[in-house]
């Protein structure tokens, strides 16, 4: 694909889950838009059903380098190519609740959005009709208002009604996981066939990922998908006061630009910052859009609380989605487990659909195991198999944060250091979860039940939004306060991060950002 | 049928199976059969291949036989961002040969160190007996290499995909693989 020669209205770095979705709604609004992705093109028939293969969708660019108590997982958790960590993700998709909005005012302690849900809502229930996200409204009495799933629940397989067995009998409640994957055939996509290659990046569009949903949309809008681009640099006016455009580095090293009138990064919680900090100039010697000192601070990533037990029943644990089949949030009010020094909100997925290798296949959940042993455990987990994961609340800590390391990549540009160390209260949150979690299982009828380590899950801060530039970089639309043609989309706007997967709210964001963007687009220009 | 149908309508076949040399010529085969064939290492030197195998093949067994070191050479010298081992989410740097390379010298520090000569000679017992204390802690004479429990983690799983993490694999289990495109490579073969 040619690049335009001429300035375009928008150049957005970075094709995942923001990227794409700001792409399709610029270029359906008229907007020239060029999209620059830093790893390889992918196609539908490059998304090969292994737990082996699958790992060519994570991150495979310039290394991140981790330190901290907790890592937060870049590799696993970003992608690379054509539709970026989107990909691989389990396309869990609920919404955030009211409460995770203004957790400051309410609690005293993490920071507040500067927006509340009912002003994402509308957006959340044009997102799932466009996506189409399969679920049960009602039964998620813990949901907010909101439009009902435009689908059906899916399907629920003899692991789940095992595990909701279990917390039927500890008096908790569950229903559907709402997920971005079809129950049945819908807008010409095809169904979901519960097979568990969800992170393997689902050929056949039930699962709606960015080659799916949205990419098509923005070519079918002519917007302009570059790969094997790695953008290296913003670019600023003389005053540096406004973004002009983007250097962006071809797999052979050859440096190139693209110029436009607004620029999107859409690189993930961790490349955004980076990206900011290493555009410093004159006059932003500390790094671009960070008079707040802010960019690249509060980074989170969910706790993962990981429960694995072993029934007699056989549990087809290889059914199903990969994000699971059910759902339960009552453990969502924060302070719920406050005597335990914990806080926070957490939910349950309910019922992976597993497989025998890779970091969240059955056989790693028993690392002690080997030999013959390792073999025995394999056969019996094989059909007795269960495992559920709570996604636990992450509070912000401004000293988790990205920074740029003395180490250059091929460019020239410093490589990203992520430190996360955790909170605490959210530690103490985790360990109470584990503790409710192992409490299920055996209230289900698990033989065995144990537990895994405190896995990295979504990353989310690093540019947070909010109401005045001392204390945050962007505003509610992705603004950058110092820089306003400049606009962050993505997880890294989050404040707090909720006890919830993040894509759904990022795309509720990123479609009303685009909506805004397009309606005082006049305001953006020089 | 319609299901199977579209399941099966990204099909690959055997399509993409892995290269390696043998005799001067680059073939494609699953790893298992590039180690009955004898097929070329690019990275790994006899000795290393050896530990890797005995290695291996005590943390599961079968393993060797499956070709876990032909599979974990190519690996290795494919470029960082095309490497399918699951060393890269860990947070170790590529390139990964290294780390390879440093864990099983220090194994082979740790064997002789117990006096009883290099580690792939070892009696099954003893191999058995050192892999366990891995799994928990370096063990006398271990030195400078990667943290013995993060090696053993690394190596088993590596054993796992190339034992349960294939479509013989699974159906080694009795799981349906249902993949919608099959893997390029049936590895274990």
């Amino acid at each position: 694909m040619n690049l335009p020669r001429d300035k375009v209205d928008a150049v957005i770095v970075g094709s995942g889950a923001a990227g794409s979705a700001m792409a399709a709604r610029l270029a359906e609004g008229g907007k020239s838009v060029v999209l620059l992705e830093a790893g390889p093109a992918r196609s539908p028939a490059d998304l090969v059903s292994s737990g082996i293969w699958a790992r060519r969708l994570k991150w495979g660019g310039d290394p991140v380098l981790e330190d901290g108590d907790q890592p937060v997982g870049y590799v696993f958790n970003a992608g690379f190519g054509t539709g970026g960590s989107a990909m691989h993700h389990y396309a869990v998709w609920p919404r955030f609740h009211r409460e995770d909005f203004d957790v400051s005012s309410r609690h005293g302690r993490g920071l507040d959005w500067p927006i509340g849900y009912d002003e994402l809502a509308p957006w959340y229930d044009e997102v799932q009709e466009e996506a189409g996200v399969s679920g049960d409204a009602e039964q998620e009495i813990w949901r907010p208002p909101g439009a009902p799933y435009p689908l059906p629940p899916v399907p629920v397989f003899p692991q789940g009604e095992i595990l909701a067995r279990g917390f039927s009998a500890r008096g908790l409640h569950t229903a559907p996981l709402p997920l971005a994957i079809l129950s049945k055939r819908y807008r010409g996509r095809a169904a979901c066939l519960w097979d568990g290659w969800c992170d393997a990046g689902c050929p056949i569009g039930a699962l709606a990922n960015p080659m799916t949903v949205h990419l098509p949309r923005a070519a079918a809008a002519s917007a302009v998908l570059e790969t094997d681009a790695t953008v290296t640099r913003v670019l600023t006016n003389a005053n540096g006061d406004r973004a002009v455009g983007v250097e962006f580095a071809r797999a052979g090293g050859a440096r190139e630009r693209v110029m436009a009138d607004v620029v999107v990064l859409a690189a993930f919680a961790v490349q955004n910052p980076r990206l900011l900090l290493a555009s410093s100039s004159d006059r932003h010697p500390n790094g671009l859009a960070n008079s707040s000192g802010l960019v690249g601070r509060y980074v989170m990533s969910h706790g993962a609380g990981l429960i694995y037990g072993l029934f007699d029943e056989d549990t087809q644990c290889h059914m199903g989605a990969f994000g699971g089949q059910l759902v339960n949030q009552d453990g969502y009010p924060k302070d719920m487990h406050a005597e335990d020094g914990a806080f926070g909100s957490y939910q349950w997925m309910i019922g992976q659909a597993v497989r025998p290798n890779d970091l969240l296949g059955i056989g790693t959940t028993r690392a002690d195991l080997f030999g013959n042993d390792l073999h025995a455990f394999m056969r019996r987990a094989a059909r007795g198999f269960a495992s559920m994961t709570a996604v636990v609340e992450d509070l912000p800590v401004a000293d988790n944060a990205v920074r740029l390391s003395d180490r250059k990549d091929p460019s020239g540009v410093p490589l990203a250091t992520v430190t996360h160390t955790v909170d605490p209260a959210s530690h103490a949150l985790w360990q109470s979860v584990l503790a409710e979690g192992t409490a299920i299982f055996e209230a289900a009828g698990a033989d065995s039940v144990w537990t895994g380590p405190r896995g990295a899950m979504h990353i989310m801060g690093g540019t947070i939004m909010g109401d005045d530039a001392g204390s945050s970089v962007t505003n509610s639309y992705g603004q950058c306060h110092d820089v306003p043609n400049l606009v962050i989309a993505g997880p890294g706007l989050f404040p707090t991060s909720a006890g919830v997967n993040p894509t759904f709210t990022v795309h509720a964001l990123t479609a009303r950002a685009a909506d805004y963007l397009l309606k005082h687009w006049s305001a953006l220009q020089p | 049928m319609a299901s199977l149908t579209r399941r099966r309508f990204f099909r690959q076949g055997g399509l993409g199976l892995l290269t390696f040399c043998v005799g001067g010529c680059e073939v494609q085969m699953t790893p298992g059969e590039a180690r009955r064939q004898s097929a070329t290492m690019r990275i790994l030197a006899p000795k290393e291949v050896a530990t890797l195998e005995a290695l291996a093949d005590t943390l599961l067994p079968g393993s060797r036989e499956l070709g876990i070191a032909h599979y974990i050479d190519h690996q290795l010298a494919e470029p960082a961002d095309r490497q399918l081992l699951m060393i890269k989410y860990l947070n170790v740097d590529p390139p990964f040969a290294a780390f390879y390379r440093e864990g099983l010298a220090a194994l082979e520090r740790a064997a002789a160190s117990g006096g009883e000569g290099s580690f792939d000679e070892l009696p099954e017992d003893l191999k058995h007996e050192l892999v366990a204390r891995m799994s928990r802690e370096n063990p006398p004479g271990w030195g400078d290499g990667p943290p013995a429990p993060f090696f053993y983690f690394i190596l088993r799983n590596d054993a796992l995909d190339v034992t349960y993490g294939t479509m013989d694999g699974f159906a080694a289990l009795g799981i349906p693989y249902m993949a919608h495109i099959e893997p390029p490579s049936r590895w274990g073969e």
